[in-house]
């Protein structure tokens, strides 16, 4: 259990190339921990927009909502790993889809270390102590993305090259699945409110 | 039944009576203010359109396309009657003293052409922007000529120059500020004996990055078809006590579009707000009523405070001294109090009047008890009296308790009685985020002082408890070795 939860994430995120291929190869990686992940992040990201210090944060509290917070990082969490999982497929990748997640959830790790104590710290900080707020933020999702890079890499067995083609492509991807989505919601309004204008038609004309 | 009958008619009248509005306080347009995330919210009224005075009223005839106004600090009035071509003077109560349609020049009687400024010094000297005649008329206050600026000689104007005054104030020294047509370097500087000296407060050019792409990419021929990138012209000119002329621009582009220069000529208007001064900050881009404020006037008012007039959507806006909006109120309409073409602003006393060229008439507007106190509550703090301007504050609160300055000038006060962590609350509301950190800094170093003993103690305990329990491992693993071996 404290190796699950503590011990293989810490050392993936410092070993990122060595801890990946371990939660690939010796099945070291949970699934349950990858989503364990995802949510203390969300929470993190709820928590930052909430109580982080009145010099750093210019959230409107009037629209504050944690749904959409919840929403608005799930479905691109979901989304990324979707169209990855997509190109990767097409493109030679061996990862799975169960891999694509767990990597994804594993580079979050970071985000949730670093910005979690920050929003409590950057309460009791000075405007001219805000830079290390920001610096820290960046480094942050900085390391975040380099973790995402060596995941896909491992999983995929990528090279480094192809494994950025396949980063640009994914988010292409994801673009796409939004664009159907949106449209196979608005024709479904549409053939809902026909059948609806249908049966309206019906009752009136009886 | 009768008494049911009474009792329903009771009923009505009650009802209709709840549902008539209170008439003292109905203007015919919203007050606002902009708050930090550039929402304008409604304010109670700052000021209310009191009375209109037109020529007929004055008893010297309709006024024709007047174009200026201004008001000297004794409450005498000279309004610029341009297509009657004539000054009409009145007195602090309203009454006509004399009307100046002409003077007396080389022996002659000599008319102005379409004038479209005016200005009164401190000794009553009239000066006239005689637009069409090209000249600035200096009278004394019963209309014999002192001397006329014109023609001005020097090096670096043009040949061809032709001199279109429009706008026209002179500072203590007597000298004069000229705002001219078709003047892109600034306004007109004249010494007091009408020799031209120079421009103050040129306006700097800026020119897009997409601009300078389309620039490069063109040819010669279509460089020299493009329009030249020149800086705007100035619209209007105001001197305060100091000797400090406030200008406005019409510029879309640019955000500072209000300017205050200095004896030198540089801009040195504060602009610490969440936005710059420059009249409206939402506006629809397309369609009507569109596009930032044009401001045409602008009025310097005592206590910092500058009032300048938008004549696109006829909206007068108040700024304090640190150039946050105070008040925004106005609009166009035919009531009492809105405006067709409004083209000048002017204050008597703690009243604003507004010229207003399509109505040909003058709006007089008197404060309300709210903006009575937040002009009071502006100059108490600008003056640096800043536990009486609390006070005020206080009282604006309790009228709108949505006023993002009035917590401000609290919240200053309260930091300078050290009061740090009221401050900081007061900050917080206000959302002055650099003042909320002075304060912090200053309440975080009190804790940390207060606390320190506290903490090195803890500290302390903490540190020899670690030491205790790594040594007393360290026997038990050096007793466990040993009894192994």
């Amino acid at each position: 259990m404290k190796h699950d939860f503590v011990k293989f994430p810490l050392h993936v995120i410092v070993h990122p190339f060595d801890g990946f291929w371990d939660m690939k190869y010796e099945q070291k990686g949970k699934i349950r921990v990858a989503l364990t992940i995802l949510a203390i992040f969300i929470l993190t990201l709820i928590l930052q927009r909430q109580f982080s210090g009145f010099l750093v944060n210019f959230n409107d509290p009037r629209y504050l909502n944690s749904l959409n917070d919840i929403i608005y990082t799930l479905l691109p969490f979901l989304l990324f790993c979707f169209a990855n999982w997509s190109i990767t497929t097409l493109m030679e990748g061996e990862g799975k889809f169960k891999e694509i997640v767990m990597a994804t959830g594993y580079a979050m790790l970071p985000l949730i270390l670093i910005n979690l104590p920050l929003t409590f710290i950057s309460r009791i900080m000075v405007q001219e102590e805000t830079a290390f707020y920001y610096l820290l933020n960046s480094f942050a999702g900085i390391w975040f993305l380099y973790l995402l890079f060596a995941g896909i890499m491992t999983v995929h067995q990528y090279t480094a090259s192809k494994t950025v083609i396949t980063m640009v492509l994914t988010v292409i991807a994801m673009g796409i699945v939004v664009f159907l989505g949106t449209l196979a919601l608005s024709l479904g309004a549409q053939i809902w409110y026909f059948i609806y204008d249908i049966y309206r038609e019906l009752i009136f004309r009886t | 039944m009768k008494l049911t009958k009474a009792l329903v008619l009771a009923a009505i009248i009650s009802m209709l009576a709840a549902a008539a509005p209170a008439a003292s306080a109905a203007t015919p347009y919203e007050a606002y203010t902009y708050n930090f995330y550039e929402e304008s919210v409604p304010l109670p009224a700052p000021y209310v359109p009191e009375k209109a005075v037109s020529g007929q009223s004055l008893g010297v005839g309709s006024f024709n396309q007047p174009n200026d106004i201004f008001v000297t600090e004794d409450g005498f009035i000279y309004i610029l009657d341009s297509g009657n071509a004539r000054v009409i003077v009145l007195d602090n109560q309203w009454q006509v003293l004399r009307t100046i349609d002409g003077f007396e020049m080389d022996g002659q009687e000599n008319k102005f052409a379409n004038p479209s400024g005016i200005f009164v010094s401190e000794k009553k000297e009239i000066y006239v922007a005689d637009t069409d005649k090209g000249r600035v008329v200096v009278l004394t206050s019963d209309g014999q000529l002192i001397r006329v600026v014109d023609n001005p000689q020097s090096e670096i104007l043009p040949p061809d120059f032709k001199f279109v005054p429009l706008k026209v104030t002179a500072d203590r020294a007597g000298r004069v500020f000229v705002v001219s047509r078709g003047m892109y370097e600034g306004i007109m500087q004249f010494d007091e004996n009408g020799k031209f000296i120079g421009y103050v407060g040129t306006i700097k050019v800026t020119v897009s990055p997409a601009d300078r792409l389309w620039r490069a990419l063109a040819t010669d021929a279509q460089q020299a078809q493009m329009q030249l990138f020149i800086p705007t012209e100035f619209a209007s000119v105001d001197i305060d006590r100091k000797g400090f002329v406030y200008a406005t621009t019409v510029d879309i582009n640019s955000t500072e579009t209000i300017k205050r220069l200095n004896p030198s000529g540089q801009d040195v208007l504060k602009r610490f707000g969440h936005f710059p001064p420059r009249g409206d900050i939402r506006y629809r881009i397309l369609g009507n009523n569109s596009g930032p404020s044009k401001l045409v006037d602008i009025k310097v008012l005592g206590g910092g405070m500058y009032v300048a007039l938008d004549s696109l959507r006829a909206r007068l806006f108040t700024y304090n001294d640190e150039g946050e909006l105070l008040y925004a109120f106005g609009g166009r309409g035919t009531q009492l109090g809105v405006f067709n073409t409004p083209v000048a602003v002017e204050r008597v006393a703690d009243k604003l009047v507004v010229l207003d060229r399509g109505k040909n008439n003058i709006v007089v507007f008197a404060p309300t008890r709210f903006g009575k106190l937040v002009s009071a509550a502006t100059t108490e703090h600008y003056n640096g009296n800043t536990d009486r301007s609390v006070d005020i504050w206080r009282e604006v609160l309790r009228m709108n308790s949505n006023f993002d300055i009035a917590y401000r000038g609290i919240g200053r006060s309260l930091l300078m009685q050290k009061k740090n962590k009221e401050a900081m609350e007061y900050f917080k509301l206000g959302m002055d985020r650099k003042y909320y950190s002075t304060a912090f800094k200053r309440y975080r170093r009190e804790v940390m002082q207060e606390q320190f003993g506290h903490f090195m103690t803890t500290l302390m305990v903490l540190i020899a408890a670690f030491v205790a329990y790594r040594i007393v491992r360290k026997v038990r693993v050096r007793r466990s070795e040993t009894r192994e071996a």
